[in-house]
């Protein structure tokens, strides 16, 4: 079978879907175990004497956490494709379809085990502040943090075996990735969570997080450590905050991951259509499928640069400068 | 094997890396809470984040080419597009999100718009969001960081004869230890060129230049020790 270039955006833009997908839910699972920058508010509270129901999980850097999850998730996965793809020849996506779920979910009991661990050692720690530890809150939140970071790395690591495989699904193997699987989940996962940790988490930390102060400006330093401890019913928990970042911040922020894996995959795609490399891969076109590639992702460079100077030109006009006091 | 391409490459490669993540808008965590303008994470994260998307990209031109130009700018167009697009949203996501006017805590007037920033400053913040100038800013970080890296693993693929795996993460490993030395060096928060802190940059650049010369040496004799490509 030669190469079908259909296919190849085809899989493309699946790539594109789970990439929105897997940051998502990444973003979601550092808010429903307060893992990342505003984390350092849950800290402080209970140092200023605002007790929480907060769970309060700093394992790491997201990136780095998240490479580790999507790291393990991949070796286990190829491993186990190394050893079950000769069992079914010509077959080899029913390999993937076992192998996939049991590296992630390998990578997901790796994560309750550092939740737990930095949550308990976390909030022992806070003893002298008379932060207890709410067995409830410990239990209840295990289990939903588990299955975020479950979607996560799955979708992380479908990105990586479609990646791995993108030439042999699209009919000449000599496209793959020259990447193996686990590295190609390692790079994924230090970038997913570099866009979780800095574009999501704006909306937990600088919204719900200080949901009592006002709307409509940056949180002061007076505000710091004084997190809005009560609920629409009750006391908050990190469930309330999953639910509410779930309808502006995690989409956001998979569209980011989502629009970036679109971007670079489209412009190579691209690039190579216009360069004529494609279909039959002729190696004197490279150069040229490159410089393509290039233009493409200036002109995608220039074009985001001119819609945020006008997006920042709008929003101050429309908002016009600061009135409180 | 051409040591001392090898150490150039990888030494230009490791200043690149430091400049590129002095001129990140990063914000740490302060700016989760709109309390300082920039990227609402680290600086070694975020520049790891921009820096492996460029990789990516670059790996896959390096399969079809053998320009070292052309290999390192679709790194560094690459690290440009996600520093780019992130920052886009991180914009949309304070607006829309927190109600918050994307405005620079270090200077009155944007020096490139002439947009005047002050007024719209949040008392007893450091600014928020990303304006225009800390995006343009952003924008030369991602382009300078993913060109740096990207050069640094064509060297590593095709003058020191390391396989693609092996390329990447030696790549990865000296590019760390450069954008730690600019973290140090910013201390929390930076917004760009225009910021007081960007003029310590030459003591980053004269240590980044000492651990990239290192990291070379160490590179070629791995590359000694693995002669006929089987690192």
């Amino acid at each position: 079978m030669g190469l079908i270039v259909v296919l190849l955006f085809a899989w493309m833009l699946v790539i594109a879907f789970l990439a929105f997908l897997a940051c998502t839910f990444e973003d979601l699972e550092s808010d429903m175990g307060s893992q990342s920058n505003p984390n350092s508010q849950v800290q402080l509270a209970a140092q200023i004497g605002q007790v929480n129901r907060f769970f309060n999980k700093a394992i790491s850097g997201e990136p780095l956490s998240n490479a580790m999850y999507c790291a393990t998730a991949g070796t286990i996965a190829w491993l186990l494709l190394l050893k079950l793809e000769p069992l079914v020849p010509g077959e080899e996506w029913k390999a993937a379809v076992l192998a996939i779920p049991i590296g992630v979910a390998v990578a997901a009991a790796i994560n309750i085990i550092f939740s737990m661990t930095a949550h308990c050692g976390r909030t022992a720690a806070q003893k002298r502040f008379e932060q207890p530890i709410y067995l409830d809150v410990l239990y209840g939140h295990l289990l939903p943090i588990a299955t975020h970071a479950f979607m996560t790395t799955f979708f992380i690591t479908c990105i990586a075996y479609i990646q791995c495989n993108l030439g042999t699904l699209s009919g000449n193997p000599a496209l793959n990735h020259p990447f193996a699987l686990p590295l190609l989940g390692f790079i994924w996962g230090i970038t997913v969570g570099a866009i979780g940790s800095s574009t999501g988490d704006v909306h937990y930390g600088a919204e719900r997080e200080f949901q009592d102060r006002p709307f409509g400006e940056g949180k002061r330093v007076v505000y710091h450590g004084k997190i809005t401890r009560y609920a629409e019913c009750g006391v908050r928990t990190q469930r309330d905050i999953a639910g509410f970042c779930a309808k502006f911040g995690g989409p956001i922020t998979g569209m980011t991951f989502g629009l970036i894996i679109l971007f670079e995959n489209w412009r190579s795609l691209v690039g190579m259509q216009l360069g004529g490399y494609l279909p039959n891969l002729a190696a004197s076109a490279g150069n040229s499928a490159v410089t393509w590639a290039i233009v493409m992702g200036l002109i995608i460079v220039i074009a985001l640069a001119v819609v945020n100077y006008v997006f920042v030109r709008w929003v101050r006009k429309k908002c016009g400068p600061f009135v409180g006091v | 094997m051409e040591p001392i391409l090898i150490i150039l490459c990888v030494v230009v490669g490791g200043l690149l890396a430091s400049l590129g993540a002095h001129l990140l808008p990063v914000g740490g965590a302060p700016a989760a809470m709109g309390t300082a303008t920039g990227i609402a994470t680290g600086t070694v994260q975020i520049m790891l984040g921009a820096a492996m998307t460029g990789l990516f990209t670059a790996a896959s031109a390096a399969t079809f080419t053998d320009s070292l130009l052309l290999v390192a700018l679709s790194g560094a167009i690459g690290a440009t597009v996600m520093i780019c697009v992130v920052m886009l949203m991180a914009n949309i996501l304070y607006t829309f999100g927190c109600g918050i006017v994307p405005v620079s805590g270090r200077v009155d007037v944007d020096p490139l718009t002439k947009e005047p920033q002050a007024p719209y400053k949040t008392p007893q913040t450091d600014g928020h969001g990303v304006p225009n100038v800390v995006y343009v800013s952003g924008m030369l970080g991602g382009f300078v960081g993913g060109f740096g890296g990207a050069l640094m693993y064509f060297a590593l693929l095709n003058y020191a004869d390391f396989t693609a795996g092996t390329a990447a993460i030696g790549a990865l490993s000296i590019f760390v230890p450069n954008a730690i030395i600019a973290a140090y060096n910013i201390r929390g928060t930076i917004e760009g060129f225009h910021d007081p802190k960007f003029k310590r940059l030459p003591f980053a650049m004269v240590t980044s230049l000492v651990v990239s010369l290192l990291c070379g040496i160490l590179v070629v004799i791995a590359s000694y020790l693995t002669v006929g490509g089987t690192m």
